[in-house]
């Protein structure tokens, strides 16, 4: 499903009396995602990313702007109506009901339109395929499932249901039909006997159906006398439930824990619990609020793998909302980044870091950040202090302006040779990382705390006055009072 | 270490151990002293010796009290606390959940609600026997049913059948203990957090089922509480009964139940009140027996329903 938003803004009211002025979360926000894709909304917090996607799921109605769902507008639509899964923070997990009930209460109020069919004859059939070829296997189950030197029918159904991937309503079928119970050598005639019988209920189903005047096609469909399929809108039945709630829940891999509490599990399993109840039915769209931020880090990065694994097998269209720019950049399609509800910049993951627009683009991503310095571009150079760092034709309007260079934009030793465009630092401090380097250092036109520096570790550093050239293409200019990117081709 | 200052611990402790042994421990324990004493004389604390005389008095169908305890104050007090604990318990619930969804006017409403806990039970009781009566009260008015006697019998004219003074008592009671339950309620609601709703909005949940499946299961430890304290709440009735019906308890037509509507605390202030202490000790004694059950029973039941 491609979502469409136009001119999405959302105001919260402030009061004029107490001189509370409105604020604008989201400030005419148009965003395009296409069907399929996973569009990671970036920024700091407060940046209007989380209202945004509130706004998406109808949980907060827009001041002004329209929300598309394909060629739909679903603007003005109720969260229910709009047919979309929402993956909360803290998961939101009905912390009284079971995992599998809690994957299961969004199926309980559904209703859905679908073809009328003979599901009981799709079930003997299933049942029919399973005693035919996996007869031996479904004995060994069976025969495993004990409990308290009793053969348990639950324990039996459950694992039957692992194995075979059926609802459970047919495991327990399966296992009355006491195959465990017969002698290795009437096995073959018991089952041939159960495949009769099968056959007569068919039969006796086939028949029912003809006195209502319907004929049945080979999906077991219901059809009329004139042979069009009945639609009918129904609620789910348990089976069909049932069904729905183990396919999720092997999608997202809790299928082991759907007897237990919320409470039971871990973090990480809770998450993918608010996966699967936000995948069960089977939503056009996909929403997750900072899914991540309440996992430690290891099974951060796991689980970011598993969303991104999630949601390419479901082809879902999906809006993933972080504060984190790494978590951002790994598993997103395309990036928006956000600032006091503007968007920034919007990109592929790479182009955001590699290309920046703004400033606070440039600042907002990379670890360690940029490093920004006060600069001025003189006589068609960029000059940082007295020193020229570089210089473009591009470089037409002389005016101050803010340089960022990137940490692993310094270049040194037999770089520095060309002694018009060198840079020179003092090194504060040298901090050595296996492979790389790096370096704090200082500069009285750097703005902020700390210059930081990564290097390869051969080179040989020290603390005083170090000379470097920096790569031009990881060095970003700024315009000073517009912050906007400031384009030059290096010479 | 742990045993060094437990002098100073105790010390901390005494006032309130020492009130709690003087005026709860030792009451109770000599309750149940003396509802094994035979005459026992409340003056100079004497009498005949250790008996079951007393219970046999009151539980059986032979005894001294049989009417007044079997077919009088045992019946009432079941009736008023099985109709009133889950009338009001639900009312609460619905009123509770409907205060904490309303946008404007919260805090008035809030405010009308929680003014009968304010109270005095009794003044409302008075005020309440002001509504209920035959001649001039409002609710014959309002509902045109001029001259039923609810609480009081017309004088030489119709006499007050149980069912109207039961409908009167219970819907006295139910009000006055309405506000409590609804602060217990309000504040568990307020505890619940918003994402389970907004959840149960995207499921396209039914606003009863998400009240149902969401609120009540989430609410259902201060239901508990609630449940077990209005119980006990109950079987203790008597302020309403003297309030709405007067000293003696309401006089009925004894065709149509009970002859008055003393409850069991109200039968053992009356035999305290003619000093037999012994029969007082007793029925207290058989209350706080049924009590206990009633609050056993509820533990037990909600082990599997509620949810911490």
């Amino acid at each position: 499903m491609e979502i469409k938003i136009k001119n999405l803004t959302k105001v919260f009211p402030g009061n004029p009396k107490k001189n509370i002025p409105d604020t604008t979360a989201v400030s005419h926000l148009d965003l395009d995602i296409p069907d399929g894709q996973l569009l990671g909304l970036l920024g700091p917090s407060g940046c209007g990313k989380s209202t945004t996607l509130y706004m998406i799921a109808g949980l907060k109605q827009p001041t002004e702007g329209e929300i598309w769902f394909g060629d739909e507008d679903v603007t003005n639509l109720t969260p229910e109506k709009r047919g979309i899964g929402l993956v909360f923070q803290n998961y939101a997990l009905y912390p009284h009901m079971t995992i599998y009930d809690n994957v299961k209460f969004p199926l309980t109020n559904l209703r859905v339109k679908t073809t009328k069919k003979a599901v009981k004859i799709l079930d003997n059939q299933k049942i029919d395929e399973l005693i035919t070829n996996n007869a031996d296997e479904i004995i060994e189950i069976v025969k495993s499932s004990v409990y308290k030197e009793k053969i348990s029918k639950d324990a039996a159904a459950r694992k039957l249901v692992f194995r075979f991937h059926i609802v459970t309503s047919l495991a327990v079928k399966i296992f009355r039909l006491g195959l465990h119970l017969v002698p290795a050598d009437e096995l073959s005639a018991k089952i041939a006997g159960i495949k009769a019988e099968l056959a007569a209920d068919n039969q006796k189903i086939t028949e029912k159906f003809a006195k209502h005047g319907y004929s049945l096609n080979e999906a077991c469909e219901c059809l009329t006398a004139e042979g069009t399929t009945i639609i009918e809108t129904r609620r789910l039945s348990t089976s069909e439930i049932d069904g729905l709630v183990q396919e999720t829940a092997r999608l997202v891999q809790i299928d082991q824990y759907l007897t237990r509490k919320p409470s039971e599990l871990s973090g990480g399993q809770q998450q993918r619990v608010a996966i699967a109840r936000a995948l069960v039915k089977k939503p056009r769209v996909l929403l997750l609020d900072e899914p991540l931020s309440n996992l430690d880090a290891r099974l951060r990065l796991q689980t970011r793998e598993e969303i991104r694994r999630i949601q390419r097998e479901t082809g879902i269209t999906t809006i993933f909302v972080t504060h984190d720019q790494e978590e951002a950049m790994s598993i997103s399609d395309q990036i928006v980044v956000m600032k006091n509800g503007v968007e920034m910049q919007r990109d592929h993951p790479q182009d955001v870091y590699n290309n920046p627009q703004n400033l606070f683009v440039a600042k907002f991503l990379g670890t360690p950040p940029i490093n920004t310095f006060s600069g001025e571009i003189k006589n068609g150079a960029l000059y940082i202090g007295e020193e020229k760092i570089l210089s473009s034709k591009s470089f037409t309007e002389d005016k101050p302006v803010f340089v960022g260079i990137r940490p692993e934009g310094f270049l040194a030793d037999e770089h520095t040779k060309d002694e018009d465009k060198v840079f020179s630092i003092t090194v504060k401090a040298i901090v050595t990382m296996g492979r790389d380097m790096s370096l704090v250092c200082e500069h009285d036109k750097f703005i902020g705390e700390d210059i930081k520096i990564i290097v390869d570790s051969d080179i040989d550093a020290k603390i005083g006055v170090m000379r470097f050239a920096i790569r031009p293409n990881k060095i970003f200019v700024f315009d000073a009072k517009t912050e906007e990117r400031i384009r030059f081709e290096a010479k | 270490m742990e045993s060094k200052n437990n002098w100073k611990a105790w010390l901390y402790l005494a006032p309130v151990i020492v009130l709690m042994a003087v005026f709860t421990l030792y009451p109770i324990v000599n309750t149940v002293v003396v509802s094994f004493l035979k005459d026992y004389n409340q003056i100079n604390g004497s009498s005949k010796g250790f008996t079951f005389y007393n219970y046999q008095q009151i539980l059986s169908p032979g005894g001294l009290f049989y009417e007044d305890v079997w077919l009088t104050a045992l019946p009432n007090t079941l009736i008023l606390t099985l109709i009133t604990v889950p009338t009001s318990i639900i009312l609460a619930l619905f009123i509770a959940i409907g205060l904490n969804s309303i946008p404007f006017l919260k805090k008035i409403f809030q405010t009308v609600f929680f003014m009968p806990y304010v109270t005095n039970a009794i003044a409302i009781g008075m005020v309440f026997s002001v509504i209920f009566d035959t001649q001039t009260g409002i609710f014959n008015a309002i509902f045109g049913t001029y001259g039923f006697p609810w609480i009081f019998p017309v004088p030489g004219g119709a006499t007050v059948a149980y069912g109207s003074a039961l409908f009167s008592i219970c819907f006295y009671i139910v009000w006055h203990s309405l506000p409590y339950k609804i602060l217990i309620f309000l504040g568990g609601l307020q505890n619940v957090d918003q994402q389970y709703y907004d959840a149960a909005k995207i499921d396209a949940a039914s606003r009863a089922k998400t009240i149902m499946k969401i609120t009540v299961p989430l609410l259902s430890p201060q239901i508990l509480y609630v449940m077990i304290t209005s119980f006990i709440g109950a079987f203790k009735e008597y302020n309403s009964v003297i309030g709405l019906f007067g000293t003696n308890g309401g006089a009925f037509d004894k065709n149509t139940g009970p002859s008055s509507m003393k409850t069991m605390v109200f039968f053992i202030y009356d035999q305290i009140a003619k000093g037999k202490v012994q029969y007082a000790s007793a029925a207290a004694v058989i209350l706080f027996v049924i009590i206990m059950l009633f609050t056993a029973i509820q533990f037990k039941v909600s082990k599997k329903r509620v949810h911490y």
